[in-house]
């Protein structure tokens, strides 16, 4: 099995969700696996989920040296995304599978190149008579000028063999054609680009297809897009099932559906099937075939309760679906297609605020990071529960509080204002839906609002009616906030039916959400709570999940037994991913383990803590106050695991503790001073540690007293964050003033803070486990990049590679005492940053951090499981874990960025985390384990050629030594004017370049040729030169390997040293664990 | 205003309507997302109260194209929330409109999942819809009074009232006894070219026979029909004479004809992801289907060159009868399938019967 690697824009962990049903369904049968996947945060890497488990490089040789060790029998390319489907195309391409008899199951390589080639593709269509918009191919930059000219603008350009539209978009005109042709050619592994006329404005509908070797095929679902074509699906607002289809139109979907899987021969699998089709006169297009699992196929599983992931794996070892069961009515078998009684509604999270630069619009290359899934048993509920889920700070369509532009400005809206409106409905954008709102407000009709957007007018008079409702709502508003609530009963009924938030409705009658839920707990309006069941009530299923709505009666199974609740994450963002889902999932078996039922609560579609067999019961609920008091006033559990969601959940603890609830492990006290600035200082002094100097400030004149007090540079970051969201490091006092507002906008009413930044540390992350008593050290691991690169972008080594014995002893009392002092039961993660060998702390998060799941494969103790049991009352020394584990091998943490969807980005590293995803690599000495986690990383880490180098002052001198090793290793080097002086001076021959603007062929003009394999380029300061912004941005385009850093651009020399030396081995994780490990008390 | 629906054993839900209104019925749940339409036109459905499962109905409006006859049938239709708008190029109005020019009721605003998990348990039941009348022991007198009234065909309603035959078609003649035939399967037997010869419920054998026709279909139509057990002694002598097919309860008057018996299922199977199996083979389909009647698996052991070749997987039920010496096919799912997307595999198979040299022609 191949998994498909790193979390990037466009593949997530939905992977890992299919990736991990795989493994189980391919258990059940007996088979023995063997799987291969980069990504150390996955649960389907966990030892236990195949047979054997490597962490590796996915590339061909990768995967070559793999198959002739293990010689696997088949090889199944559809659960690991784009990337394993790629793979094992270009390994029969290159003879692989031949030479060693494997087969490709689940899809064979003709079907992949049948749904991926667009040549094959298009004439597979053109077979069956299935119509497809006009459109040509290209390989060159001139042919696909032409076709695009010839056909006329817009257009639509699709790389062959990418991965969530990726090096795709919209050009309107000849310039936006030639850069995406460019862009395209290059990012596709075949070099190929379908230039296709645009069907902007269409209704986007996909369908779920199942097909068994004796010809079976079902259908799982339909999905409707809200946003019509033009938007990447992965990007647009989903619904399911299709909402505004006749079952003539339905039939024909999926009859074309069933056309189409034979066409392509999908024999035991599945496929998501995208159509476009014209509102005006019904005809249908076929816009792309997936022949995989993906995005789309977890949506639709979990919209429906029918796991495709394991079915389809199943299905690719030769069983047909009769002879599947369905587990979740357990009184069906796969052969049947799922129905629904309620509605569901996907959302997408966005990341713009990370990359200013970046135009915030939508179009056909894929932007979410992440999704939200809600469920109601109307459009209006699911919509509203979504809005919720993304954890935007939003409660619902508005009406929170929150809204930008006031219902006064939207009264009578001046000229400018309704401009915007427009605007922001006609162009697809991350905040459309609340400028729909805005428009209905401001009075646009819906004829007028669809014709700007192009959204069905049935979605339209939905937000319509929730506005309207809204209004009546404002009707009962109190004058003050003490006055009784006037709202008549049945009005709120409507307003829960309808999905308003307590919150929603206590901003529209001026009073307390408390207030709200009381006289709702008093009328007894209380959720109720439906189920997933894949038969609409048919049957009665025997492990169903549940979503709360507004019923009569609740279908809720709450048992006697002993039970914890679960909070999970939430959609992934940067900087809380797929990470906070393994140790949630580690909690739900642990919990099994212990005999106690795990009750799961998260929104996430794509992970595996939302299926269906991970908990033992699964609320499908946002995570919000109120939706998590309904489940623990419903199931009353003895506690509540909030530390391994990420900040989610740590947010909602106080306001949880408050209301009663027993959070489990460390206290919600010790929570509070950890993350309280001032609280946490007074803690650092009373240990006696080190923290760099430090000041808290609400204002920018405070804020310019302490900065001056501490000494520039500084660190200027708001309080209660995550992923170092507008975090900055200021070096001179005239950039303090923007950065303090910043930050201030982001804080809301927490303080901002101020720290001393100490520049060139080194920064060193560690992983404690504790019980209360007792505390082991889960990892030290130490950043490569210096200071002042985000915990979650640093590339890191577990174990410590530059660390002095002495300092190590310092870290590990500090660590110790700290956890004594907070009490630390279940997991704790430490900061440190060590300058001239001093210690200091930099943030302690009484928390799973993101860094768990690779620490504890590294050292082979599964740290989520046993902090679980710590906090159902075992200890450490129960769990036979007490000492410190020093693996004998190295693991190399590398993240992977999202800058190629961000066309024009600078891709420096900062405070502020931009990553979406990570690799490991791991070997028994650190240059190889690096050179491997920059090969998984993505990073085409060249053997030979040319590189670039242009250098901060400061990194001059360390810059002469990669320099003299790169040339001894045969590179030849090309320099800027500055950094080509001081080689020079060292007698390192060197080609200077001139400045872009000076003269040419520059560097610009080189990378476009090819010429350059490798670029050297640390930024010269905060506000970037030009020169360094164009270069860096035309890196991502080219697919340039390239870092920012000194301490990077030594590890990658040694690495490719290393690199050129000897062949990469590879070992399974299994075989690691064997290796004898050093241990410290 | 408010409404409710009381079942006969008690159990009653609120619900909303927006007229005056006060119907009986026996209460049927299909599963189906889309096709309220075509549900509420079906004379198979005609006296019942319609619930459907799929909460937001109406979206798509109503195109006169799309109903099933010329009429709506159902009793009544029960859903969660109907839409305030339609939004569909091909809709012409909206359901609430048809509904009401229909003088047919629709209430709103129920819990139809627990109405459907309640009558899963407990069914089947009658129930009664009311605008008027709240009080229980009132209620459920009137569902007393219902259920005491002598069982009367509906037959006479559904079915063409003379002989009519397809005008455009020259193709070969098959008769078609109506039991409630759907425009579904009328447009499906048109499109393999048979001229179709459309015979009201009561027609004789010998009536039949005297068109020459080259085949018999014995249309869909309302179940447990107190008529049904004359219609079988009607077309018995017909059995052998020439291929016929029987689709849904006109299978069931087949078999009754061949001396089998039916039996009732709890919960009937209503909604369009059925999946059939045939038996020894992993080759199944997914069918529409609406019937809550099956022939009585061990009643067939007696007949002789009678095959079941098709069950419910979920439920083992039988689905599908064939006898190759007889050439009779009955079928318990609906091979109807609305759009372009073409005949259903068992009208191949019929057409097949009724002139061997029959090619699939291509679509």
């Amino acid at each position: 099995m191949i998994g498909s690697g790193p979390i990037v824009i466009g593949q997530a962990c939905e992977f890992d969700y299919s990736g991990s049903q795989a493994c189980k369904a391919l258990k059940e049968e007996g088979y023995y696996t063997i799987l291969v996947n980069s990504n150390p945060a996955t649960i389907m890497t966990d030892p236990g989920l195949a047979n054997v488990t490597y962490i590796e490089p996915l590339n061909i040789e990768v995967l070559t040296k793999i198959i002739a060790k293990e010689r696997p029998d088949a090889i199944l390319p559809t659960l690991g995304g784009q990337t394993g489907l790629n793979l094992v195309f270009f390994l029969m391409q290159t003879g692989v599978l031949k030479k060693y008899g494997v087969e490709s199951i689940g899809s064979s390589v003709e079907a992949i190149a049948c749904a991926e080639d667009r040549e094959l593709f298009k004439q597979a269509m053109q077979e069956i008579g299935v119509a497809m918009p006009k459109s040509g191919i290209a390989t060159t930059l001139k042919a696909g000028m032409k076709i695009g000219l010839e056909m006329g603008f817009p257009l639509i350009l699709r790389p062959a063999y990418c991965l969530g539209g990726n090096g795709g978009g919209i050009a309107y005109n000849q310039e936006e054609l030639e850069i995406l042709l460019t862009q395209g050619i290059e990012t596709s592994p075949v070099h190929q680009v379908l230039v296709e006329q645009s069907v902007l404005g269409w209704k986007e509908i996909e369908f779920e297809v199942m097909r068994d070797c004796a010809d079976n095929v079902i259908i799982v679902t339909s999905m409707e897009n809200v946003d019509p074509m033009g938007v990447h699906t992965g990007d647009s607002i989903v619904v399911a099932p299709a909402q505004t289809l006749t079952p003539e139109e339905y039939n024909n979907f999926t009859f074309l559906c069933k056309k189409i899987i034979r066409k392509i021969n999908i024999s035991g699998g599945g496929a998501n099937i995208q159509f476009a089709q014209n509102p005006d006169d019904g005809k249908i297009v076929i816009i792309e075939v997936n022949p995989r699992l993906s995005r789309s196929s977890a949506l639709a599983s979990k919209a429906t309760g029918f796991p495709i992931a394991r079915v389809a794996t199943k299905l690719a070892v030769g069983l047909t679906l009769p002879e599947v069961m369905n587990q979740v009515t357990s009184k069906t078998t796969s052969f049947f297609e799922p129905t629904v009684d309620y509605c569901v509604f996907k959302i997408c999270r966005f990341t713009f605020e990370k990359f200013p630069y970046a135009p915030r619009v939508l179009n056909t290359s894929m932007k979410a990071v992440g999704e939200a899934m809600s469920i109601g048993r109307n459009f209006k509920e699911a919509l509203q529960k979504g809005m919720r889920s993304i954890e935007i700070k939003r409660f619902g369509f508005g009406a929170d509080g929150e809204d930008k532009i006031t219902d006064a400005e939207l009264k009578n809206p001046e000229p400018l204002l309704l401009q915007e409106i427009k605007d922001k409905v006609r162009i697809p954008n991350d905040e459309r839906l609340f400028y729909l709102r805005y428009a209905l407000k401001a009075g646009l009709s819906i004829d007028e609002i669809y014709s700007l957007s192009r959204i069905d007018r049935w979605f339209l008079d939905n937000l319509k009616q929730l506005v309207e409702l809204e209004e009546k709502i404002k009707e009962f508003r109190n004058a003050k906030e003490e006055d009784e609530l006037k709202i008549p009963l049945e009005l709120l009924a409507q307003a829960k039916v309808d999905g308003f938030s307590d919150h929603q409705i206590a901003f529209l009658l001026q009073t307390k959400e408390a207030k709200v839920r009381q006289l709702r707990k008093k009328s007894s309006l209380k959720a109720a709570y439906k189920l997933v069941d894949t038969c609409g009530g048919e049957f009665n299923a025997k492990r169903p999940y549940f979503y709360s709505t507004q019923e009569t009666k609740d279908e809720a199974r709450v048992s006697k037994n002993k039970k914890v609740v679960i909070l999970g994450g939430g959609p992934n963002r940067i900087g809380q991913g797929i990470e906070f889902d393994y140790c949630c999932c580690h909690a739900a078996y642990a919990l099994k383990e212990e005999g106690v039922d795990s009750i799961m609560v998260n929104c996430n579609p794509e992970t595996v803590s939302t299926d269906y067999d991970t908990s033992d019961r699964l609320y499908f609920e946002p995570l919000t106050f109120e939706d998590i008091m309904n489940i623990i006033e419903l199931e009353k559990p003895l506690g509540v695991i909030v530390q391994f969601g990420g900040q989610t959940p740590i947010n909602l603890a106080v306001a949880l503790r408050q209301a009663g609830v027993n959070i489990l492990g460390t206290s919600s006290e010790s929570i509070d001073i950890a993350e309280d600035r001032k609280r946490f200082k007074q803690l650092i002094n009373k240990l006696g540690l080190l923290q760099p100097n430090s000041g808290t400030v609400f204002t920018f004149a405070e804020a310019l007293k302490v900065a001056r007090e501490i000494g520039y540079p500084v660190l200027v970051r708001p309080s209660y964050v995550l992923g170092g969201r507008a975090m900055e490091i200021v070096y001179e006092e005239d950039l303090l003033e923007r950065f303090i507002k910043e930050a201030a906008e982001v804080s809301g009413e927490h303080p901002i803070l101020i720290d001393k930044f100490l520049e060139d540390a080194i920064e060193v992350d560690v992983d404690l486990i504790g019980d209360g008593e007792t505390f082991v050290i889960g990892g030290i691991l130490e950043h490569i990049e210096q200071a002042g690169v985000h915990s979650g972008d640093a590339a890191m080594t577990l174990p410590t590679y530059t660390l002095s014995p002495d300092i190590l002893k310092k870290i590990r009392e500090a660590s110790y005492s700290l956890a004594k002092e907070l009490h630390i039961v279940g997991l704790m993660n430490i900061q440190y940053a060590v300058k001239d060998a001093k210690v200091y702390i930099l943030e302690v998060n009484p928390r799973a951090s993101r860094t768990v799941p690779l620490v504890s494969k590294v050292i082979g103790v599964p740290l989520a499981k046993l902090a679980t049991k710590i906090m159902l009352g075992k200890s450490l020394k129960d769990l036979g874990f007490t000492e410190e584990v020093i693996p004998q091998y190295v693991a190399v943490k590398e993240s992977v960025f999202p800058f190629n969807r961000f066309p024009g980005v600078d891709v420096m590293l900062g405070p502020e985390m931009k990553s979406t995803g990570e690799v490991m690599g791991i070997d028994l000495d650190f240059s190889s384990a690096y050179i491997k986690s920059q090969l998984a990383a993505g990073q085409k880490v060249p053997k030979k050629g040319n590189v670039f180098i242009s250098v901060h002052d400061r990194d001059k001198r360390d810059v002469v030594f990669i320099a003299k090793k790169l040339k001894d290793l045969g590179f030849h080097l090309f320099a800027s004017s500055g950094t080509a002086s001081v080689l020079e001076k060292n007698n390192i021959p060197v080609k200077v370049l001139p400045k872009i603007s000076e003269g040419r062929p520059n560097i610009l003009d080189l990378m476009k040729d090819g010429k350059i394999q490798m670029v050297i380029n640390t930024p010269s300061g905060r506000i970037p030169r030009e020169d360094e912004v164009k270069i860096r941005s035309q890196v991502i385009i080219y697919n340039i390997p390239y870092t920012t850093t000194i301490f990077g651009a030594q590890a990658t020399v040694n690495g490719i040293e290393t690199y050129l030396k000897k062949d990469l081995g590879i070992k399974s994780l299994q075989e690691y664990h064997k290796i004898k490990t050093k241990k410290v008390k | 205003m408010k409404a409710i629906i009381y079942l006969e054993d008690g159990k009653s839900f609120n619900a909303q309507s927006s007229m005056d209104t006060e119907r009986l019925g026996e209460v049927i749940i299909n599963t189906a997302v889309v096709g309220y339409q075509e549900m509420i036109t079906d004379p198979a459905n005609a006296g019942k109260i319609l619930v459907l499962t799929y909460p937001l109905i109406g979206n798509y409006g109503i195109a006169a194209q799309f109903s099933e006859s010329a009429k709506i049938w159902v009793s009544a239709l029960a859903v969660k929330e109907k839409s305030r708008i339609y939004s569909h190029w091909q809709a012409k109005e909206s359901l609430d409109t048809f509904l009401k020019k229909g003088a047919t009721p629709i209430i709103y605003n129920l819990d139809t999942r627990s109405l459907t998990v309640y009558l899963r348990d407990n069914g089947p039941l009658v129930g009664i819809i009311s605008t008027q009348e709240f009080e229980t022991k009132k209620l459920a007198d009137k569902i007393n009074k219902f259920k005491k009234q002598p069982a009367k065909s509906l037959f006479p309603e559904v079915s063409v009232k003379k002989v009519k035959i397809s005008s455009k078609i020259k193709g070969v003649t098959i008769a078609v006894l109506d039991l409630g035939l759907t425009q579904g399967l009328i447009k499906q037997l048109e499109s393999l070219n048979f001229k179709l010869n459309i015979f009201p419920y009561y027609a004789s054998g010998k009536e039949i026979l005297a068109v020459k026709p080259k085949g018999l279909i014995i249309s869909n139509g309302p179940e447990n029909d107190p008529y049904l057990n004359t219609l079988a002694e009607n077309i018995s002598p017909l059995i052998g004479k020439l291929p016929i097919l029987g689709v849904a309860s006109g299978c069931q008057v087949l078999a009754l004809a061949l001396g089998a018996k039916l039996a009732r299922l709890k919960f009937g199977h209503r909604g369009v992801n059925y999946p059939i199996a045939r038996p020894g083979t992993f080759k199944g389909e997914i069918t529409a289907q609406n019937h809550e009647y099956v022939i009585a698996n061990n009643s067939l052991r007696k007949i002789k060159d009678l095959k079941v070749t098709a069950y419910n997987l979920n439920d083992h039920t039988i689905e599908e009868i064939e006898s190759k010496k007889l050439k009779l096919i009955g079928v318990q799912y609906n091979p109807v399938t609305t759009g372009f997307c073409g005949v259903n595999e068992v009208l191949i198979k019929f057409s097949k019967l009724v002139k061997p040299a029959f090619r699939r022609a291509e679509r």
